[in-house]
């Protein structure tokens, strides 16, 4: 009974994050935008600061229509936005974000391969949007995001493989327990790729050829409204939280600190992802779109060679060091 | 991507990108432009085109403001009175009395062309701008209405610190000199 | 590992059960993969099976095998099927070439492959049963140490014919260097201060037509004027069709010459001109 109700805690917490966090994240990314381009961002919901925009857009979405199109396969379509959201619950199950048992929703013996296997899974819900909805603009959008997943997922699967390596266990609390701080220095470039193609997973500005709003309106979602459309949105800022904390435990050494790593762990772990939002903001803010040729080039020409000298590095320092 | 189009002063690969974090980084900690309207009124700037004003004592319908209106956006009705002989004996006089000045805020340009012709000074701007309606017939504005805001409308700003000094003073001056000088001429011729 | 005799089929256990349920439903979404008329759908339901097998192996304590089995099936290969259905073609509704016409051959061919994987499994691991309850037999570290032990031969021989495909790929996909592809007519920005290519169907191609490619004598290249050309020009312009050598009073437009074509057999703009 204990057990169970341990479970269903850990569970509750896991998905009282899920569905914060990535508020947390996108009210930060109205504010921080706003700013970064000499605006205020929402004043208005909420009284202080706009502190409720997000909660007052979710009504708006709940209230609003649900249509299918009708000339859309109408399973698909609307399992869609399901198909997109669920990997990234998933995928918050298993980030440790401090020491021991206690501070991981489930540890997963292969935890690397999990997260990304199900990170790539969840790219499905954007293509089967993308074919489902019946309209050029979603199909438009549908096949740069596979074209993208495609260029993406190699890359990132390296650079965590070189992490795998350094540490000599894929389980995510394994690799933050043989956490040292000079891995920093030492897998910097692997980090940089990871969460260059993280980005360009997760659709992000500067990588959002996908969802090119000026050119293909909203790329797979575009015939979405009302909930279904929150959800794609709520999967991409899950998403940035999930990138965020993975780059967090897998490069940038977890719940490791400064001090206080035994009580404040999670604290730790908290900033760093944070902070890795927050640059995930200001590169939206900062550059523009890149074209779908140069999306192509910038993974296979720079991140996959960087990615391979990555892992020949960490090979060369893991021989000479054991 | 387009190595041939980089200029040449960037050395160090990747320095371009740096300076756009920098940029936009630096704006995030300067503060917003962002006016809160509805909170904060507007600090306008002088001689806003808000509104126009009419001070209907100066105005003696002549007219010229409606036929100038490049939109034909004002309205004027008038009837003539006679006016009793000032003196015993002189003739009466005939006086044009204004019954309606509307204007149709939905027709206007805010050109200010009626502003300048006018020769008696009967219209002016006013920076008075809320007067949005629901219903774009009750845009047109009748005399009460556009009396009302002649009492919105500003002192006229002084003159900048390097400016040419205003002609009715310049002409004054002028006189005023001519005057002395001639003054002092037949004192001379006195003297 | 233990043997049979310590099992039964009779009082199955939960992961039994489970395992059989989710084999159930592997196999009803591979047999709809094949049998749906919906191309799309059918990679779909591809999804469902690969996940299904990837649940079964998380069944048997085969982790990795399990994530792996996700990471590349359903992230990159279901991916890749998926852009290619998007980029031939992938209708909503049915395709009706979808069906192949010998399906009984398939079926015998599908069969016949069935029968012998399942053979060679069953007679490969005939009474060997996976202890669940204790040390997971196919973790990590386990499958790490039996490939790189055991089975090191097969994992460089498989590295190998990877390779192999990738430098093969590479090879169809370069361009052949020794034919330099010319570039397109109509590209933009190509040779920046060139002259506009003449197009013959633009009547209004400026002075960089008419001082040089049509000489005014009217002994040049008869153009027949466009046939949306405006009446009004066809009216005014030409007063007098069939002299020949009068240039038009519309001088931008060398294209429209009366040069040898005498008003009968026209355009409808020409004819209205040379009538009058």
């Amino acid at each position: 009974m204990n057990d169970a109700l341990d479970v269903a805690l850990r569970l509750l917490i896991v998905f009282v994050v899920f569905l914060t966090f990535p508020l947390l994240v996108g009210q930060t990314e109205h504010k921080v935008m706003a700013h970064m381009q000499g605006r205020l961002g929402p004043m208005y919901a909420g009284g202080f600061h706009g502190w409720a925009q997000l909660v007052a857009d979710g009504v708006k979405f709940a209230q609003k229509e649900d249509i299918v199109p009708a000339g859309a396969d109408r399973r698909v379509f609307q399992l869609a936005p399901a198909v997109a959201l669920l990997p990234y619950l998933l995928v918050v199950l298993v980030i440790p974000v401090g020491p021991g048992e206690g501070a991981v929703g489930q540890v997963v013996d292969a935890g690397v391969f999990f997260v990304l296997a199900v990170m790539g899974v969840g790219v499905l819900g954007s293509l089967m949007a993308g074919w489902a909805s019946a309209n050029k603009f979603s199909l438009l959008g549908g096949l740069r995001t596979a074209a993208q997943l495609l260029a993406y997922e190699l890359p990132m699967l390296l650079t965590a493989a070189s992490v795998a390596m350094a540490a000599g266990t894929v389980s995510l609390p394994g690799i933050l327990d043989a956490f040292e701080w000079w891995w920093l220095p030492w897998q910097i470039v692997g980090a940089v790729v990871f969460f260059v193609a993280g980005l360009a997973e997760l659709q992000r500005p500067p990588f959002d050829m996908p969802v090119a709003d000026s050119e293909i309106i909203f790329g797979a979602y575009t015939e979405y409204t009302g909930l279904r459309f929150a959800l794609f949105l709520l999967a991409e800022y899950a998403g940035i939280v999930v990138l965020c904390g993975l780059t967090t435990v897998l490069f940038l050494g977890g719940w490791h600190g400064p001090f206080g790593a035994d009580g404040l762990g999670w604290v730790w772990t908290l900033l760093k992802t944070a902070v890795l939002a927050f640059v995930v903001i200001w590169l939206r803010v900062t550059y523009p779109r890149l074209r779908e040729d140069q999306l192509q080039k910038l993974s296979w020409t720079l991140l996959v060679p960087l990615s391979l000298a990555q892992i020949a590095l960490t090979g060369i320092v893991k021989v000479v060091i054991s | 991507m387009a190595e041939s189009h980089r200029p040449a002063r960037s050395r160090v690969p990747g320095s371009g990108l740096a300076k756009g974090l920098a940029v936009t980084l630096r704006t995030m900690t300067r503060r917003t432009v962002t006016e809160q309207y509805p909170d904060v009124q507007p600090d306008l700037p002088p001689r806003s085109r808000g509104v126009i004003g009419l001070f209907e004592e100066n105005c003696t319908v002549c007219m010229l403001c409606a036929r100038e209106c490049p939109d034909w956006c004002i309205y004027i009705d008038s009837h003539k009175e006679t006016v009793p002989a000032a003196a015993p004996g002189g003739r009466e006089r005939s006086r044009n009395v204004l019954d309606r000045f509307a204007i149709d805020f939905s027709l206007c340009m805010y050109c200010g062309i009626c502003i300048e012709v006018c020769p008696f000074d009967a219209l002016f701007w006013s920076p008075e701008f809320e007067y949005a309606e629901t219903d774009i017939r009750e845009l047109t504005h009748e005399r009460d209405k556009l009396r009302e805001w002649m009492w919105t409308v500003p002192a006229p700003p002084g003159l900048d610190p390097a400016a040419e000094e205003p002609k009715e003073i310049a002409a004054a001056r002028k006189t005023a000199e001519k005057l002395a000088a001639a003054q002092e001429r037949t004192g001379e011729g006195d003297a | 590992m233990n043997l049979a005799a310590t099992h039964g089929f009779l009082s199955p256990t939960g992961v039994e059960i489970a395992f059989l349920l989710v084999g159930l439903v592997t196999l009803g979404a591979a047999v709809v993969t094949v049998t749906t008329p919906q191309l799309v759908h059918a990679a779909l339901w591809l999804v469902v099976a690969l996940g299904g097998l990837a649940v079964e192996y998380l069944l048997l304590t085969a982790e990795f095998i399990a994530w792996v089995q996700v990471l590349i099936y359903v992230g990159s290969v279901v991916v890749l099927l998926l852009f290619g259905l998007m980029l031939t073609r992938a209708p909503i509704g049915r395709s009706p070439d979808a069906d192949s016409g010998n399906r009984w051959a398939a079926l015998a061919v599908a069969v016949a492959a069935a029968a012998a994987l399942v053979w060679v499994v069953v007679d490969a691991f005939r009474t060997t049963w996976i202890d669940l309850a204790g040390a997971a037999a196919g973790s990590t570290e386990a499958t790490g140490a039996s490939l790189f032990q055991n089975w090191v031969l097969p994992f460089e021989a498989l590295s190998v014919l990877l390779l192999a495909a990738l430098v093969g790929a590479i090879v169809l996909s370069r361009k052949a260097t020794t034919d330099p592809v010319p570039p397109p007519l109509n590209s933009r920005g190509v040779g920046g201060g060139s002259r506009p290519v003449p197009d013959p169907s633009n009547e209004c191609t400026g002075p960089a037509e008419q001082d040089g490619t049509v000489p005014d004598d009217g002994s040049g290249p008869t153009r027949e004027p466009r046939s949306d050309a405006p009446p009004g020009r066809g009216k005014g312009a030409l007063p007098d069709d069939g002299t020949g050598s009068t240039p038009d009073l519309n001088g931008s437009v060398p294209g429209v010459r009366s040069g040898t074509a005498p008003g009968g057999g026209e355009k409808p703009a020409r004819q209205e001109g040379g009538t009058r």
